[in-house]
């Protein structure tokens, strides 16, 4: 009887419980089923799958949801290839956007080398350095190194460069979901189409003579490549240069007219940085 | 009846608010206080499945395990108790309920595992528990005072959004010192008793 009361009856009274439950769940799952709309299935199924959060809803899922609900348009999604972008316009009745594909940039050339206010012995995380006075770099707006966009990256399109200590994007793998550009502390990672033929790698915000000082490759707010743009795409807002990738014609003339070197010609895949 | 009613309700509001003075729920606190609506959802979200899971937890813990001398099991019992009701509350509010059940959003999944239903649920279900109308009661307004701390916490919160702070303290920090103080003014309420 002892061992009845010890060991059989809990384990009844725990199995009881359950079972009611599950039995109860089964019922109501069964009985108070909420239809969803069919539709909903069909357009995940040509989502990737990834959850990558790029659109920024939570899952694939929700963002289909959205997409019938009206309330995200079929290009938020950087990663579906073209021809499922077409099969989902089409399910929604809208006409298919063609999506320029986006790849991540770094907005700054690297500051490593460069005079630091000190030496940081923390945890190694650049979230967790920048909270830290903003980082040791001079720069306050520079990349601090701590390779945090590179863990974000779930799908291995970033790397270390460890002599310029900035990441550096393999643009084949890139699937622009922007992990990245949320991870950066300092806000260094953007999207930008892959046909871009300019890049301002550099987010100083000092401007002039300070930014001369600070880093080699600084933009010093000159405005060169602004006053020898032929399609005004180029401005300079807050001291830093900005290209307007809707205008750009990609002559690149601003990357050899630059004469800090921070705005850099680029071609697709390749990093021209040096 | 109604002056100990009273007492109840005051002390479960304000003298012995669950997340200022018995700090549980913390976590929602500080995590699900930034935005005024959030919080509001997060917390009447609670306050409902507080006080259906409480009058479970009580029948369940009165008439089973104190009659068969299992106290020992009150913990996965009332766990297994919560986690079903919570499923059960998000079908059939999914089904009658849809404005509701989406301004609860997530929220109701992830109450599941609060430990301030849990904490409650445990309250009233000790070896020698109070009455049904105590019990219903106070688990009510434990929970209308853990929404009353969500939300008091989301306004100081929003308007410290703008307002000017030492780069160092911006986000999280403030936060923390805020609750601090909140948590210490809910302290001086700690002296009063009322009779009955």
């Amino acid at each position: 009887m002892d061992f009845f009361m010890t060991y059989i009856v809990p384990v009844l009274i725990v199995l009881g419980i359950s079972a009611i439950f599950a039995f109860i769940l089964a019922f109501l799952g069964e009985k108070l089923k909420v239809e969803v709309d069919p539709r909903i299935d069909k357009v995940r199924a040509h989502l990737p799958g990834i959850n990558c959060g790029g659109c920024g809803f939570a899952s694939c899922d929700a963002y289909a949801r959205a997409l019938i609900e009206g309330k995200a348009k079929v290009g938020d999604c950087n990663p579906t290839p073209d021809d499922d972008r077409a099969v989902i316009a089409e399910l929604l009745h809208v006409e298919a956007l063609k999506v320029q594909r986006k790849v991540a940039a770094v907005y700054c050339a690297g500051t490593m080398g460069e005079a630091s206010k000190g030496i940081y012995h923390g945890h190694e995380d650049c979230t967790s350095e920048n909270i830290i006075a903003g980082g040791v770099s001079f720069c306050e707006q520079g990349c601090l190194g701590g390779g945090t966009c590179v863990q974000a990256c779930n799908y291995g399109a970033l790397s270390m460069d460890e002599k310029r200590g900035v990441p550096v994007v393999d643009e084949d793998v890139c699937i622009a979901c922007g992990a990245c550009t949320q991870a950066c502390p300092k806000k260094l990672i953007g999207l930008i189409p892959v046909s871009a033929k300019a890049h301002v790698a550099c987010s100083c915000k000092s401007g002039g003579k300070q930014a001369i000082e600070q880093c080699t490759t600084s933009c010093s707010s000159c405005g060169l490549c602004a006053k020898n743009c032929p399609v005004k795409a180029i401005k300079v807002e807050g001291n830093l240069a900005r290209i307007d990738y809707g205008k750009c014609n990609g002559c690149s003339l601003c990357a050899t007219k630059c004469p800090r070197k921070c705005i850099v010609a680029r071609e697709y895949g390749t990093d021209n940085r040096d | 009846m109604t002056i100990t009613i009273l007492g109840i309700i005051i002390s479960a509001l304000i003298t012995n608010n669950i997340v200022f003075s018995q700090t549980l729920g913390i976590c929602p606190f500080l995590g699900v206080s930034k935005k005024l609506k959030s919080a509001a959802g997060m917390g009447l979200a609670v306050t409902l499945v507080m006080t259906v899971s409480t009058l479970f937890t009580w029948v369940i813990n009165k008439y089973v395990l104190l009659n068969l001398d299992m106290g020992y099991l009150r913990v996965i019992v009332f766990i297994l108790v919560i986690a079903g009701l919570v499923q059960v509350l998000d079908i059939l509010l999914k089904k009658f309920l849809p404005a509701l059940y989406n301004a609860f959003g997530i929220y109701l999944a992830l109450i599941t595992t609060n430990c301030a239903v849990l904490g409650t649920a445990m309250l009233f279900g000790g070896d020698a528990p109070a009455d049904i109308v105590t019990t219903f009661v106070t688990a009510l307004f434990t929970g209308l005072g853990f929404l009353m701390a969500l939300a008091v916490m989301a306004g100081v919160r929003e308007r410290m959004e703008t307002a000017h702070i030492p780069r160092f303290f911006k986000g999280f920090p403030i936060a923390l010192l805020a609750a601090a103080i909140m948590a210490m003014a809910f302290f001086g309420f700690s002296t009063f008793s009322l009779g009955g």
